[in-house]
């Protein structure tokens, strides 16, 4: 495995790699991936921060449960980045606190 | 609206094994299960796309896994499968509330199962909320289905059988452990708990493949350690960790600092019982089992006529044990519809009783090593924040617990704690602990922090657009 390195390729076969754009930046994604496996694997831990103390927040439980690695995922807020599949194209948005935030 | 025989909540082994059991008796029977994929945590399939050149390194519970979902596939047609399904709530009247492909729906019933599993135990410490900090679960989840290692130079902490399976699999996909920390103390209780290996050979034998595995790639196995903090800028780039007395208090006079990237926590499950308790079925405490538990008959029936519950969701005790109580709930609630004869289900289900009587003598060794002491609960400071979504520390807790007597409901209206979106997952089980370890409260006051529907965030469009379930395919 070369340094850097995340996903695994030594016994494992992916389906089609595709670009996804995160915070504007282009990574590549692998169909069946779900956005927070995408993420990690592009070295990106941090995917949210907390609305009161501002803090940095990644993925935690990594099932669904904790609600930590809540994303704005195509537009949409707290969207949760390990149950969603990335698709070819997709935006994806770190999430900011309330203060932080445009809109 | 639609009324069911026989509903199914969740489609892990329990929820399968039941399924299985009842339609071959002729039931109707309804699976809900929230996932794309059946299988549920332990045996969740590989993600569309992915494949593996040898299954085998996924662990033997993939494999059985596979058996027993090749076994439900072939009787597809007589059981109704949605996937993709959130059960968000219950009503009394045997009425279920479901979202399912951006809409929702109601669906009744006339018996039904919960078996909704288990997660990670939250153990807050400082820095426990720091991106590159995993449960064992979810690292699992990352590298078994996703094929992404957490990190590049992991460290494992916690307690049981579960992390060793862990870092096999690391070490299968090529990555680097640091170390793997136990909290208790194997190999002085291992002896004691002979009898109860007696006849389970399979377990011992998966049990010493991983220690040898783990032992061939020279990663350190540190027995009566704990992570104490966690450390770095942004993101985890050191530990502390320390060794632990017999009430895993750590000895500060043996902390020192590991460098790590990622750190994976696995100190057991607690169940998931959101769903039995909003169905109000009665519950007990037990550390041991997971927390609080509904209370079952031996027909794996709740308090609640009709309302069964089984596997972790109904007390941690692994897939083994959730695919006997699975296949008694289903025969239980064939033989309850009038599927079959009285008789004819009680034979079917001795054996089953016979199998989960000998695993629960190994179950019982296992636990002891691993039931959570009291110095895992001490380790966050008054800056740890111990709520993540509403951002509630120690600190805070502490100040709101002005005598004895405050409950953690009360706790909760104080300070807003679990009334985020995880819906009180990640604090209650350690809060509860907290409030049971005041010297002078009585434990059965502690209470705990009740589930609300929707048991998970639901969108408003959601909830909005209702129709018959059957028009809710995507």
């Amino acid at each position: 495995m070369s340094k850097g390195e995340r996903r695994v390729y030594q016994g494992v076969a992916r389906g089609q790699p595709f670009e996804i754009e995160v915070d504007g930046e282009k990574i590549v994604a692998y169909e069946g991936e779900s956005i927070g496996a995408a993420l990690l694997a592009a070295g990106r831990r941090t995917l949210r921060y907390t609305n009161k103390l501002e803090q940095p927040r990644g993925l935690y439980c990594g099932i669904g449960l904790c609600q930590e690695c809540r994303m704005t995922i195509n537009g949409i807020p707290n969207t949760q980045a390990c149950q969603t599949l990335a698709t070819p194209g997709c935006r994806i948005e770190t999430q900011k606190s309330f203060k932080n935030r445009e809109s | 609206m639609k009324v069911c025989d026989f509903i199914i909540i969740g489609g892990g082994p329990g929820g399968i094994a039941a399924a299985i059991k009842a339609a071959q008796a002729g039931v109707n029977v309804t699976l809900l299960d929230e996932n794309e994929r059946l299988g549920g945590q332990v045996f969740r399939q590989l993600e569309k796309g992915f494949k593996v050149a040898d299954p085998d390194a996924l662990g033997p519970d993939f494999k059985e896994g596979k058996e027993l979902l090749h076994q439900f596939y072939s009787m597809q047609d007589k059981i109704r499968y949605l996937n993709n399904t959130l059960v968000w709530g219950i009503s009394e009247d045997h009425t279920l509330a479901l979202a399912r492909n951006e809409s929702s729906s109601s669906l009744g019933f006339k018996h039904l199962l919960v078996a909704t599993g288990a997660y990670d135990r939250p153990v807050p410490f400082p820095g426990w909320t720091l991106p590159g900090v995993f449960t064992a679960g979810g690292a699992q989840k990352l590298v078994k289905s996703e094929g992404v290692l957490p990190g590049q130079n992991i460290l494992l902490a916690g307690t049981g059988p579960l992390q060793l399976v862990l870092a096999d699999q690391i070490l299968k996909a090529g990555g680097r452990i640091e170390a793997i920390l136990e909290a208790g103390n194997i190999g002085k209780n291992w002896l004691r708990g002979l009898k109860g290996i007696w006849g389970n050979w399979d377990f011992l034998k998966e049990g010493m493949r991983y220690l040898r595995s783990i032992q061939k790639a020279g990663v350190p196995l540190l027995r009566s350690h704990v992570i104490l903090e966690a450390r770095g800028d942004g993101h985890v780039e050191e530990a502390l960790i320390a060794k632990v007395d017999k009430n895993w208090r750590p000895r500060l006079n043996t902390a020192r600092s590991v460098k790590a990237d990622s750190i994976c926590l696995g100190y057991g499950l607690v169940s998931s019982t959101e769903l039995a308790m909003l169905a109000e079925c009665e519950h007990k405490y037990d550390l041991r089992q997971g927390g609080y538990i509904p209370r079952r008959k031996a027909n794996m029936e709740t308090s609640m006529p009709g309302i069964y519950a089984v596997g972790d969701g109904a007390g941690v005790a692994g897939r083994k044990v959730a695919i006997e109580e699975g296949c008694i709930a289903g025969i239980s609630v064939a033989s309850a519809l009038g599927s079959i004869p009285r008789a004819n289900a009680r034979e079917q289900i001795k054996p089953c009783r016979k199998r989960l009587d000998k695993i629960n003598r190994f179950r019982k060794i296992l636990d002891d090593i691993s039931l959570p002491r009291k110095g895992l609960y001490e380790l966050a400071t008054d800056r740890t924040v111990i709520c993540r979504c509403e951002e509630v520390t120690l600190g805070q807790l502490k100040a709101a617990l002005a005598d004895d007597t405050i409950q953690i409901k009360d706790l909760k209206r104080m300070t807003r704690l679990g009334m985020g979106p995880c819906e009180g997952r990640m604090c209650g089980p350690f809060v509860v602990e907290m409030l049971r370890h005041r010297p002078n409260a009585p434990v059965e006051d502690v209470g705990c922090l009740k589930p609300r529907p929707s048991i998970k965030p639901v969108a408003l469009g959601v909830l909005a657009a209702e129709k018959p379930v059957e028009n809710t395919e995507a």
